[in-house]
């Protein structure tokens, strides 16, 4: 209510700042695209743009699931440890199309089954999101290297190739899945009944009971689409990859709770969107190609995403405190 | 007396509890152990696992304080692996630069503690993003130093990851005397009882006016300098600092302190529970090496551990 003066009218300075304040994160990304631009003209490149869409779509599909998570108030730590599993199973049988749709099944299966693990664990246990997921990472870490006794090998089928890498008129595949998976989980979190509980649950999970919701499920289900989003994102990195080892996906675990808080998903639960996730996911994609664009030393990256996440946490937490 | 001993039984099995569960599994791993293997009662064997888990244990000496909090550390792999290459790369096999290297990296490692105390203070931004940002950052400053091995240590400095007193290595008699402190600072000191007082309750702890800054300031800069010591045994165990020796740490650290009984919520647990933990960690790995176990299988053990270890012990409450 302080955006409006004594007689109603907001007060011109006042929209601005609230303007500016709203779209405080669509405007940073703009402004971070437009400096990268005019630093390197080659960033803008048809190449580059299509490059950094590659790299964003996987991130982004872990993001929504991280997404779903952190509105519960969780965190997924499994889900690097989840990609790669599933990119070791898209190289463990024959390499040929024909066992696309098994290792489909048997990857998301994996995904699945570890988000119900680490939502069971959470929920029904009441163990820190933290740690349960900490430990399902280690113990599918472990059964994966037990599994290729260390040294994964085999190929990719060509339709994870494709999958991963192609595109048509320009658009990558796996962004317009991401895509299409942002839209329909979009739908469920912002439309649906389903999604208002979610939002209900993690402001205030007693308030959540006292409604009769089923906090509880409610929660699993949110670890299990996560588990399941990072099983997706694995075959598609592995597609992109081309190669595997017991590493895809490292640092994407990080990386999706960074473009997370980023974007405006608070860690205490209950508030944050997709799109903002998403945007998130995207600025951090733009300031990595940034620093290769500009020829700064690649280690420059990291600490840039340690003081970026540190700094737009503490925006957020002054937002919501002003 | 009928009635007052089960009770009194029961009283001593709350307070004690994660302590006696992990004793007996040490008890149980040991029996284990010389079953399988007549090469693993021997001193020799426990004089190894005593030394292999010093580093370890220091490590999680800091961790068990900042999880006192209600908070955590995830910067203390980074840190140790800046520790690590600076230690090296500043001493470059000159023994007279031995302990100036020390004492700087020693005081950087209080530092960057300092710093994330700081952040959580004052930027009000919950530790876990805090310290996931910070070593981040001290990972690519690490980096920017050097990509590979840096510098050397002079001959003779593998003493204090080698060396023996009185029979007993030297790091694992620093080790349990850091930790008697530490128990004992806990217990008889304000300050040591305003930790657990900020992490059972941290508004309710400000309310009564108890120092919030101080407590997490000497916490957090305490975690900043074990990891830092870490790091000094580190690299008298493999003679030079290396950019990704410490990247491992930041999450084995977690697993002594809830496996010993400290609550990751905050307000209970200690540090002898946290001594315990690493030496329940070392015991089994050790086991398994003796039954043959390859190391795949034992980070499925690991994980199932926490597990347990966390379905075991009920959090008051949940946080993140």
């Amino acid at each position: 209510m302080s955006d409006v003066n004594m007689a109603g009218v907001p007060a011109a300075g006042e929209a601005l700042r609230n303007v500016l304040r709203r779209y405080a994160l669509h405007l940073s990304l703009l402004a971070m695209i437009v400096v990268s631009t005019l630093v390197s003209p080659s960033f803008l490149s048809g190449g580059n743009v299509s490059n950094m869409l590659l790299q964003a779509a996987p991130l982004g599909m872990v993001v929504i699931g991280q997404v779903f998570v952190i509105l519960v108030r969780g965190l997924d730590l499994s889900v690097a440890s989840i990609m790669a599993t599933a990119a070791v199973v898209a190289t463990s049988f024959s390499g040929q199309d024909k066992d696309a749709a098994l290792i489909f099944a048997l990857a998301l299966g994996i995904g699945l089954a570890t988000g119900l693990v680490n939502g069971l664990l959470v929920a029904k246990r009441n163990v820190s999101p933290f740690l349960a997921t900490l430990a399902t990472m280690i113990v599918l870490q472990g059964m994966r290297s037990a599994w290729t006794q260390g040294a994964p090998s085999g190929n990719v089928p060509p339709f994870f190739r494709i999958l991963g890498s192609g595109s048509i008129y320009g658009v990558p595949y796996n962004l317009i899945i991401t895509a299409v998976l942002a839209l329909v989980f979009w739908v469920i979190l912002s439309k649906s009944t389903f999604g208002r509980k979610i939002y209900i649950t993690g402001g205030n999970p007693v308030t959540a009971r006292l409604l009769g919701i089923n906090a509880d499920r409610v929660t699993i289900i949110c670890y299990v689409i996560s588990g399941g989003l990072a099983a997706l994102a694995g075959l598609i990195l592995s597609g992109f990859v081309g190669i595997v080892d017991n590493w895809v996906g490292r640092g994407f675990e990080i990386d999706s709770i960074v473009a997370a808080v980023m974007g405006g998903v608070a860690l205490s639960g209950g508030r944050g969107t997709i799109g903002g996730g998403l945007i998130g996911a995207a600025i951090l994609v733009v300031v990595f190609n940034a620093v290769l664009q500009l020829g700064l030393p690649i280690q420059l990256q990291i600490i840039i995403k340690g003081v970026v996440i540190v700094v737009a946490a503490a925006f957020y937490v002054r937002r919501k405190a002003g | 007396m009928t009635i007052l001993r089960p009770s009194a039984r029961r009283g001593f099995l709350r307070r004690n509890g994660s302590q006696t569960i992990v004793v007996a599994l040490l008890v149980i791993l040991m029996v284990v152990g010389s079953l399988v293997s007549s090469r693993f009662s021997t001193l020799a064997n426990f004089m190894n696992i005593l030394e292999q888990s010093v580093t370890l244990a220091i490590v999680s000496l800091g961790q068990t304080l900042a999880v006192l909090t209600g908070g955590i550390d995830l910067s203390v792999g980074s840190l140790i692996s800046l520790a690590s290459v600076l230690l090296s790369g500043i001493t470059n096999g000159d023994p007279g630069m031995v302990v100036p290297a020390i004492a700087i990296v020693l005081g950087l490692g209080i530092l960057v503690g300092l710093l994330n105390a700081a952040a959580v203070i004052w930027l009000k931004v919950h530790p876990l993003i805090v310290t996931l940002g910070t070593g981040a950052a001290l990972q690519g400053v690490t980096l920017l130093y050097t990509m590979g091995p840096a510098g050397k240590m002079p001959l003779g400095f593998d003493f204090w990851a080698f060396g023996r007193v009185l029979g007993l290595p030297v790091g694992a008699i620093i080790t349990v005397v850091l930790f008697a402190g530490t128990a004992l600072f806990l217990r008889y000191t304000p300050l040591g009882r305003y930790i657990y007082a900020v992490g059972d309750d941290s508004t309710g702890a400000q309310l009564m006016g108890l120092p919030r800054a101080k407590v997490l300031l000497f916490v957090y800069g305490f975690s900043g300098f074990t990891a830092a010591l870490t790091a000094v045994f580190l690299v008298s165990r493999f003679g030079v600092g290396q950019p990704y020796t410490g990247a491992n740490f930041t999450l084995t650290s977690i697993t002594p302190v809830v496996v010993g009984g400290t609550l990751l919520a905050g307000g209970r647990g200690g540090v002898i529970g946290t001594l315990l933990g690493v030496y329940l960690v070392s015991l089994l790995n050790n086991v398994l090496n003796y039954m043959d176990i390859s190391s795949h299988y034992q980070l499925i053990v690991q994980g199932l551990i926490v597990i347990i270890a966390v379905s075991v012990y009920v959090e008051k409450k949940r946080k993140l």
